[in-house]
């Protein structure tokens, strides 16, 4: 009996002190990454027991690779940050402990305080796989000052593509030789805007209901009127030397453009307001910001969430995946999220963070802050505006069902 | 005690070729066989194709024009490089003083990285806001947007390829250039050979093993290290007219994680790479002069 009790005591104080390690995987760049770190603190301070490692594994890309390669070689790691696109590949990998499931089996946390208009994006096929965790979507960034400068209303921003022109032509300087010395808008020259600009107009980007009504798709539908609207008016505004396209998915080149009033407006995520907002003011100018314009104002669409989510991957012991669910659920909690909102730009996936910070009044005086969410909200929900979902080409798909028929 | 002897330079060499086997040829034999499958993203299941990969690539005509664009980028960045260094090389060897000031600042661009030599020329070259643009503003009244507009990103690839490889040729020049007899070069003075003469028709050829061999070498940098200075400059774009073997490679393996399709580019390369190596070494090396 006394040796059972020592035992007793052995056991359970191994227990009490006994970490759980889990490696996090994240792929936010500058200064994001104290932030999450700092956040992981903080969850490590009130979780004693669990021991978070916050890596920084490069892009979006790369730490899809490397996800990849991890998986490859038996190692993953507990959770990772993974782009929007990147999800049909993830849940054909198979490699995912669904969250829809953890949220079934846990009865403290409810998918309804989730906006549906997120958890609708990674819901395939009627199951949610991941965590929502930093979702953005795109706007428009435009410099008030300098609107006030050539006689633009600054609380007018543009709506429509006709719009657009006129304020970018009004918003054009010249040098004597004919050179254009600033711009009427810029933008990181990335796909994700070719996408947010066709939901702006409720159209598809592949067939199949988008991907999203249980078949694959097959064909990009993309050169619809609607795609022609998006290349006609980018082109026409090249061409007149009033849009300066950045070089291919150059984030940090059209940030600085705005920033040092190379151009007036420019096609952004939500995710950097916050340094918009606080960098503009140091260069002595005022930023707005606005909804994408659309072709003409009765198109009635709306906007596709983009950024990033958290996936649990499979292959751990039980305990810590119970402990990376732990970090997750920790993660999305208004708290946590209310922080990452006010440091970033991309907002709150909670509707209780959302309403305290309504409750608060910080959007009546931080209104930059609420335009990605109010685009987002307004938005008609369909197969189009909830972004498509894709992964091999129907090659690669038939030869993969064809062998898996063989196994 | 013979056989030891005989065996000793094997087991010498033991560990080189286990480093080399682990890093070389275990992972060309496994992208040999790579090309013939289609795998899924995580490598749980993949198929045997064929030769489907290598068909694909080959019924699309995108990739002629990646070929195409590779060939140009290339033999006119080695052609300009091997000709430049060759008349830079002349000036380095003259006895003027600070000659050898110059020559360590002219190395430079050889012991930076190409990620560096790639941000550097994004730096100089970024619309409106890059120092080169703006230089080009005030003196000229012309505003280029180098990196993304045709025909021009494709020249300032080129641009910042030439200076990379440049200083690698300029070593070997000048080292040949010091090594070329005196006495040769005074007595083509005395036949009455003028400065031209003496570069192209006594300098040029008693220098052609060095020639030869830069062009395989540049060749080769060109054909697959031009990986980094592209990435960082143009990503490939605008419009693909960047976008060489090599990076098409690395688009289709880490961006659209077709693994089979990128390693059937791979054995594509190595064949043209064998091929031009081949025909080179059996047609221009018996106009090649060793002293």
């Amino acid at each position: 009996m006394k040796k059972f009790l020592v035992l007793l005591v052995v056991i359970i104080s191994i227990s009490m002190f006994a970490q759980v390690t889990i490696e996090f995987w994240h792929a936010m760049s500058g200064w994001r990454i104290q932030l999450l770190q700092s956040m992981a603190n903080d969850f490590m301070k009130t979780h004693p027991n669990i021991k978070v490692n916050v890596q920084y594994t490069g892009s979006y890309r790369d730490t899809f690779n490397k996800t990849i390669a991890a998986v490859k070689a038996g190692n993953p790691p507990h959770i990772v940050q993974i782009y929007d696109i990147g999800t049909q590949a993830m849940i054909d990998g198979g490699i995912a402990v669904p969250i829809g499931d953890l949220i079934d089996e846990d009865p403290s946390i409810d998918k309804g305080a989730f906006l549906e208009q997120v958890t609708n994006y990674y819901t395939v096929d009627g199951k949610m796989y991941s965590m929502p965790f930093n979702s953005s979507t795109a706007i428009l960034f435009y410099n008030k000052t300098m609107f006030k400068e050539v006689g633009l209303d600054p609380n007018k921003p543009p709506r429509t593509y006709d719009e657009l022109i006129e304020y970018a032509r009004k918003l054009q300087k010249k040098d004597a030789n004919g050179n254009v010395i600033r711009y009427g808008l810029t933008w990181p020259t990335h796909s994700w805007f070719f996408e947010q600009l066709m939901a702006v107009q409720n159209a598809p980007l592949v067939n199949n209901g988008n991907g999203r009504v249980g078949i694959r798709p097959t064909e990009a539908v993309f050169n619809s009127q609607a795609g022609k609207n998006i290349f006609n008016l980018f082109k026409k505004m090249t061409d007149e030397g009033l849009l300066l396209n950045t070089k291919r998915e150059d984030w940090s080149g059209a940030r600085q453009i705005f920033i040092s009033q190379k151009a007036g407006m420019v096609l952004y995520s939500t995710s950097d307001v916050k340094f918009f907002v606080e960098t503009a003011k140091e260069n002595g100018f005022e930023v707005g910001t606005a909804f994408l314009p659309k072709p003409n104002l009765s198109v009635q669409g709306g906007s596709v969430i983009g950024g990033g989510s958290l996936w649990i991957l499979k292959g751990h012991p039980k305990e810590e995946t119970q402990a990376a669910w732990e970090f997750v659920k920790w993660m999305t909690e208004p708290e946590q999220q209310i922080r990452w909102h006010l440091e970033t730009g991309y907002f709150p996936v909670r509707k209780d963070a959302l309403e305290k910070l309504l409750s608060e009044g910080f959007y009546s005086q931080h209104p930059n802050y609420l335009t990605a969410i109010m685009e987002l909200l307004l938005s008609k929900q369909t197969v189009n505006t909830n972004g498509a979902v894709m992964a091999y080409s129907l090659k690669q798909e038939k030869l993969l069902k064809l062998n898996t028929k063989m196994l | 005690m013979s056989w030891k002897s005989k065996l000793t330079p094997y087991i010498l060499l033991i560990p080189t070729f286990i480093i080399i086997i682990i890093f070389i040829y275990w992972p060309a034999a496994y992208s040999f066989k790579l090309s013939f499958y289609q795998e899924s993203f995580f490598g749980n299941r993949s198929i045997f194709v064929g030769l489907d990969n290598f068909i694909d690539l080959f019924t699309d005509p995108e990739y002629y024009r990646v070929i195409l664009t590779s060939f140009i980028y290339s033999f006119s960045s080695v052609f300009l490089t091997i000709f430049i260094a060759f008349l830079i090389s002349q000036l380095l060897v003259q006895n003027i003083p600070g000659t050898r000031l110059f020559r360590l600042f002219i190395f430079a661009p050889y012991a930076i990285s190409p990620a560096i030599a790639g941000t550097l020329w994004s730096f100089l070259l970024t619309p409106t806001v890059g120092y080169l643009n703006y230089i080009f503003l005030e003196l000229f009244g012309i505003d280029t947007d180098w990196l993304t507009t045709t025909p021009y990103a494709f020249i300032a690839v080129m641009l910042a390829t030439i200076w990379k490889m440049l200083p690698f040729d300029l070593i070997f020049y000048i080292a040949g250039l010091q090594s070329i007899p005196d006495s040769l070069l005074e007595s083509s003075m005395i036949d009455g050979a003028n400065l031209w003469q003496r570069m192209w028709k006594i300098k040029f050829p008693l220098l052609s093993p060095i020639t030869f061999y830069l062009f395989i070498m540049n060749f080769t940098t060109t054909m697959f290290a031009s990986f980094g200075i592209i990435d960082i400059m143009t990503k490939g774009g605008p419009l693909g007219t960047t976008t060489t073997m090599i990076y098409k490679l690395y688009l289709d393996a880490f961006a659209f994680q077709n693994n089979g399709s990128a390693a059937a580019q791979s054995i594509v390369m190595f064949a043209i790479m064998g091929v031009i190596t081949f025909i080179y070494f059996h047609n221009v090396e018996k106009s090649v002069h060793y002293q």
